[in-house]
């Protein structure tokens, strides 16, 4: 009987479990579905900026800005690293930290002083297990990052980075490619290579066989370039954020779809188990009472 | 260029586009001053001040705070791209009033910080000003 009672024990938690990670992956779906609408449209203002570079870019001028400039020394850098709060999303966030720790051990073998900020509880708890000193943390980024919220750090990297204290700009995340691919990468916001880099392949495109339209600049191109180009940065930076929310809630969902699948192998075996148990059970009692009768007789 | 007379007025913000509809006329702060946008205007781009972007539609006025940002006239489109824009009625005049007071008790000591305190304040202003303008 003892072993029967056991796998029914072991039966229930495992259904338990099961409907707790199909739930999760109901949430998770849920909430990939807002951050892909919420990432969609900040696509719009993304892709309008780019196409006001491309045209600003017609008017012949050289781009010279402090945020596009490479600084002579390379002393101090930044890295952002960008992890979820919660747990239970697969290979995530390990994804995202083997990028930050190689590059915190190349800081370290080049003796630079590497600066590590880090957004989501997890990444901060790996790194301070790892030993680690985490100079910023923020943990306020959920599944909805905010531009105001982003805003705030892009002022803080712009006035570092114009008032020379900071020399360049690491961001470790999740990059959103499609819906059934993403991978972690590192890349180098600042200084900015490219004004138009991403988008600019399907901008071109898109653009190609319209005429040059020749616009009026108001006040003039060199001015309005000084203004987009921390607007560009920030709108980067915020695609960054939206993009590692967007690759969350993918990795939970994807990971909980695969937890629930195990669940039902594993209730699968486990009933054939104790049907078996049961069944040995029921034989031996049978041929106890047939013994037992066969000895009176 | 125009289509019939028409023109579409997009607000972009870094995190929704706000407006997509078809105007007949609009008017929004430049660096420097309003500027009105009539169908088949020239082309044009443009940096954003602060105020009230105010357009006249089919559907009847609409009116909204822009906070900054570009502006890019392109034949009949008319795109806006700024930070932060409210609609004219969902303006929190006592936020603006706490936001001008801190602008105003700053004390700044470099060019930068000068020009961030006057710029602030200006935004506060007119925010405010939106916000007690009788409707």
């Amino acid at each position: 009987m003892a072993k029967a009672r056991a796998i029914v024990k072991r039966l229930k938690a495992v259904k338990n479990i099961r409907k707790i990670t199909r739930t999760m992956e109901l949430i998770a779906t849920a909430r990939f579905k807002k951050a892909m609408d919420r990432a969609t449209e900040a696509a719009a203002y993304t892709r309008k900026i780019s196409e006001i570079v491309a045209d600003l870019s017609q008017a012949n001028l050289s781009i010279k800005h402090p945020l596009l400039q490479q600084h002579d020394s390379q002393e101090s850098s930044c890295l952002l690293v960008l992890t979820s709060n919660r747990g239970l999303c697969g290979g995530y966030n390990s994804g995202v930290l083997r990028h930050a720790m190689a590059r915190i051990a190349e800081a370290r073998q080049a003796d630079e002083k590497l600066s590590l900020e880090v957004s989501g509880k997890r990444g901060l708890a790996f790194l301070k297990f790892q030993g680690e000193s985490v100079d910023q943390q923020y943990t306020h980024f959920e599944e909805k990052p905010t531009f105001e919220e982003v805003e705030e750090l892009a002022d803080r990297y712009i006035t570092d980075y114009c008032a020379n204290r900071l020399d360049r700009l690491e961001v470790a995340y999740t990059k959103f490619e499609s819906s059934s691919r993403q991978t972690a990468v590192r890349e180098t916001l600042l200084p900015i290579g490219e004004l138009t880099s991403d988008d600019q392949s399907d901008a071109s495109g898109e653009s190609a066989p319209e005429r040059q339209v020749d616009y009026e600049f108001l006040p003039s191109a060199e001015a309005i370039l000084e203004e987009i180009v921390p607007a560009a940065f920030k709108a980067r930076l915020f695609k960054c954020f939206l993009d590692a929310a967007v690759s969350e809630q993918i990795a939970r969902m994807v990971a909980m779809k695969g937890a629930t699948e195990n669940a039902d192998e594993m209730i699968r075996t486990l009933s054939r188990q104790y049907n078996r148990a049961r069944q040995t059970q029921i034989t031996s009692e049978l041929s106890e009472i047939i013994g037992g009768v066969a000895a009176l007789e | 260029m125009s289509n019939g007379g028409q023109l579409q007025l997009v607000i972009v913000t870094p995190e929704t586009t706000l407006v997509d509809e078809p105007v007949e006329s609009l008017r929004f702060p430049l660096y420097d001053g309003q500027i009105g946008v009539f169908p088949g205007r020239a082309p044009l781009v443009g940096r954003l001040g602060y105020g009230e972007l105010k357009a006249t539609g089919s559907s009847g006025t609409i009116s909204y705070f822009v906070d900054g940002g570009f502006v890019q006239v392109k034949g009949s489109v008319v795109s806006i791209l700024t930070g932060r824009s409210v609609p004219t009625d969902q303006i929190d005049a006592g936020q603006a009033e706490e936001q001008l007071a801190e602008a105003s008790s700053r004390v700044p000591t470099i060019e930068a910080d000068f020009d961030a305190k006057s710029r602030d304040q200006e935004r506060a202003r007119r925010l405010l000003a939106l916000a007690r303008k009788p409707r």
